[in-house]
């Protein structure tokens, strides 16, 4: 991963203005999202952002604090070069019946009919770049693709 | 219920302007007698008033406007507020919660618009919000890092009806303001100065927000250190102090930029590190080996010059905690503060006096002798701002209000009349330069209703003078939409507003005009035809090293 990628668990107050002030933020100080994922978190009223931030001329630690001073921010955990679990999802639709390469790789078909098979697929981020390269060999029809959904390892 | 939790705040005065969506609102302010508005003439004007208020009184400054353009004319003020850190509530009327998102009239997005110029903002679409967000609105516009915060609230909330019940505490889990001081590093902080052989501190608006200037001195008397300020932060340390260094960054004075360049330990107070204090980044203070960093926002931290001791907290806690760990000074400092009076003595403050012209330095000395630091001067932005600031020798803190972050024109009058409102005890001056004072010149007509003693000193140079003189010397001489040469004889536009106003063109008639400015009870204003060649120094060149600052040319 290029150096000045920041990888963040922002942990936010739900509300219409929260997104919006998050991204605000990131853009007003020059900074660049390669990825976001969002979901509700453990705690009701509060959902998890992961995101990968680009920060571009600004000094790495920049990210960090100038998203805690947003009120909506709760907690930022800077998980840039930690062991961590990452794990991406891609949903993909293929011009084919003959998925078998894909299910040894550990796909999930969730549907087939005549217009062809849609898989899924959840790894970390060089996992599902090899997929993808698979996939293009079964001929792609429609690709979703999530970003990566980070957690600290225990232990 | 608007008013009603605005005077549970302790609010006395508001600043504002009526339209559609915040008429529930005005239909009740008549009976709430304790709370005094004052109809502006344009809801810049408000939010500067509020400024000025605030950087006056301490007490949060409050504004009120309708949806649209009238809440869109307090971004500049907002702005100005925030950059500034100056706490400010803006109260706009937004349309009915049902219509939010169908373009209707005078619907904008204005949390949208005001998200990157607030410390924070609220959209309240239901009644049973408003007491928390309000009480939460106070505390965060006060607390930490002060700052502006907009309550955008929806006509149908407005006119709801609801048992008043305050929220009974503030719970604001995202909402950290630091203020509690690491105490290793506040030790690290002391004996790293405190030893130090070239020692400077440098104080910011910080250390005025957190009434530190007493810390302050005590702290440099005792470690024998030299203090200089930024431009807000002019008061904080008294100018004609023997540490005094006065003020630094690109336009600061020659002393005090060749301490910072020489300076073997640089701390610095309650301040951003901007690039108006820096200059070339590059080589800013280039002999350090140790910079200390004092503020109460962490994200200052290295966000321009990466210290090697960071104490996030409180100014004024901070310099306290330090204290009892400053060892004796270094026997080397006497050396150090030698040099620093030699610079003094080879780089005074000078300008050129005999060319036939009026001066805008000979008004501000003639101001600065009848009024000493017994008044305060508000300044709007441009030559006259760093004039004013240099001029003046300032030895109180909150004497001196302009917008230095944001450099707002149009600034000095609505803030002017702002303070005047929160200190009515002290005389107030506004300085400003032609084209600043007629982008906002229709708040004179509040200082006339309400007949406030703010006195205007228009530095008249019929031109855009800081643009003019960076055109001359940065821009290859290429004058270009600087003059100024029509605008409004000033004392008839006085005169159409209601307040009298005199006209000065030679030295002699300065202390007259200043003397009736005086004896008048009311808003005077004299129009100083001053120098149309008149430059600021001294400067740094743009794009160059601290060290490489331009002085004043000898007077022939």
């Amino acid at each position: 991963m290029p150096d000045n990628i920041r990888v963040l668990s922002v942990l936010v107050e739900d509300g219409p203005n929260t997104l919006s002030k998050v991204s605000g933020v990131i853009r007003r100080r020059g900074f660049h999202v390669r990825s976001i994922s969002v979901g509700p978190s453990q705690e009701p009223g509060r959902s998890r952002l992961t995101l990968q931030v680009d920060h571009g001329h600004a000094e790495a630690d920049q990210v960090r604090k100038q998203l805690e001073r947003l009120v909506e921010v709760v907690e930022v955990e800077d998980l840039t070069g930690h062991d961590v679990h990452s794990r991406e999802l891609i949903v993909a639709k293929v011009a084919t019946s003959e998925v078998a390469g894909l299910v040894q790789r550990g796909a999930r078909v969730l549907d087939t009919g005549p217009e062809g098979t849609t898989v899924e697929f959840a790894g970390e981020g060089k996992d599902v770049g090899d997929f993808v390269d698979e996939l293009i060999r079964h001929g792609i029809v429609d690709v979703a693709r999530s970003g990566p959904v980070v957690m600290r390892r225990t232990a | 219920m608007v008013l009603e939790a605005l005077e549970r705040e302790g609010v006395e005065l508001i600043f504002g302007y009526p339209g559609g969506a915040n008429l529930p609102i005005y239909q009740r302010l008549p009976g709430h007698p304790k709370l005094k508005h004052i109809l502006v003439r344009h809801e810049q004007g408000a939010a500067h008033m509020a400024d000025g208020y605030a950087r006056a009184g301490g007490k949060p400054g409050v504004v009120f406007a309708t949806s649209g353009p009238g809440a869109l004319n307090l971004v500049t003020g907002l702005c100005t507020a925030y950059m500034d850190s100056v706490p400010m509530i803006a109260i706009t009327g937004q349309v009915n919660s049902t219509q939010v998102g169908r373009d209707a009239f005078q619907e904008s997005d204005v949390i949208g618009a005001t998200s990157s110029v607030t410390k924070h903002s609220y959209l309240v679409t239901r009644i049973d919000q408003l007491p928390r967000v309000i009480h939460e609105a106070f505390h965060i516009a006060t607390t930490g890092r002060p700052g502006p915060v907009l309550i955008d609230i929806c006509k149908d909330v407005q006119m709801a009806e609801a048992e008043n019940v305050p929220p009974e505490r503030l719970e604001i889990p995202g909402y950290k303001p630091n203020g509690h001081v690491d105490l290793e590093r506040a030790q690290a902080a002391a004996i790293a100065l405190g030893t130090a052989e070239r020692p400077v501190v440098l104080a910011g608006h910080g250390v005025l927000l957190s009434h530190a200037e007493e810390a302050l001195r005590e702290f440099a008397e005792r470690a024998a250190a030299p203090v200089g300020t930024t431009l807000l932060g002019i008061g904080a340390f008294p100018v004609k102090h023997p540490l005094s260094l006065h003020m630094t960054g690109f336009m600061g004075t020659g002393w005090n930029l060749k301490a910072v360049q020489n300076a073997d330990v640089l701390m610095m107070v309650g301040m951003r590190v901007d690039d108006r204090v820096t200059a070339r980044l590059a080589d800013f203070a280039p002999k350090v080996k140790t910079f200390i960093h004092i503020d109460i926002d962490g994200s200052e931290m290295g966000k321009n010059v990466r210290p090697q001791i960071e104490v996030v907290a409180d100014a004024k806690q901070a310099l306290k905690a330090m204290l009892p760990h400053l060892p004796e000074p270094d026997k080397g400092r006497g050396t150090w503060l030698a040099q620093i009076d030699a610079w003094r003595e080879e780089h005074p403050l000078r300008y050129a006096h005999s060319n036939g012209h009026l001066q805008p330095q000979d008004v501000l000395i003639d101001m600065y002798k009848r009024c000493r630091n017994e008044a305060i001067v508000v300044a709007d932005v441009g030559q006259n701002q760093i004039w004013a600031a240099l001029w003046w020798n300032y030895d109180r803190p909150g004497l001196f209000l302009n917008s230095g972050g944001s450099g707002t024109m149009g600034f000095a009058l609505p803030a002017a009349i702002g303070a005047k409102f929160a200190r009515p005890e002290l005389p107030v001056w506004c300085v400003a330069g032609e084209g600043g004072f007629v982008m906002t010149a229709q708040e004179l007509s509040v200082a006339v209703e309400h007949q406030l003693d703010v006195k205007i000193v228009l530095l008249n140079n019929f031109s855009l003078g800081m643009v003019r003189q960076f055109q001359d010397d940065f821009y290859g001489g290429v004058r270009s939409q600087v003059d100024l040469t029509h605008m409004p004889d000033f004392v008839k536009l006085s005169e159409a507003y209601g307040l009298p106003a005199v006209r000065v063109e030679k030295f002699a008639d300065i202390a007259p005009a200043m003397d009736a400015a005086e004896r008048t009870k009311g808003p005077f204003l004299i129009d100083f035809r001053i120098d149309p060649e008149a430059k600021v120094y001294p400067i740094v060149p743009l794009g160059k090293s601290l060290n490489e600052f331009w002085e004043a040319p000898e007077d022939a």
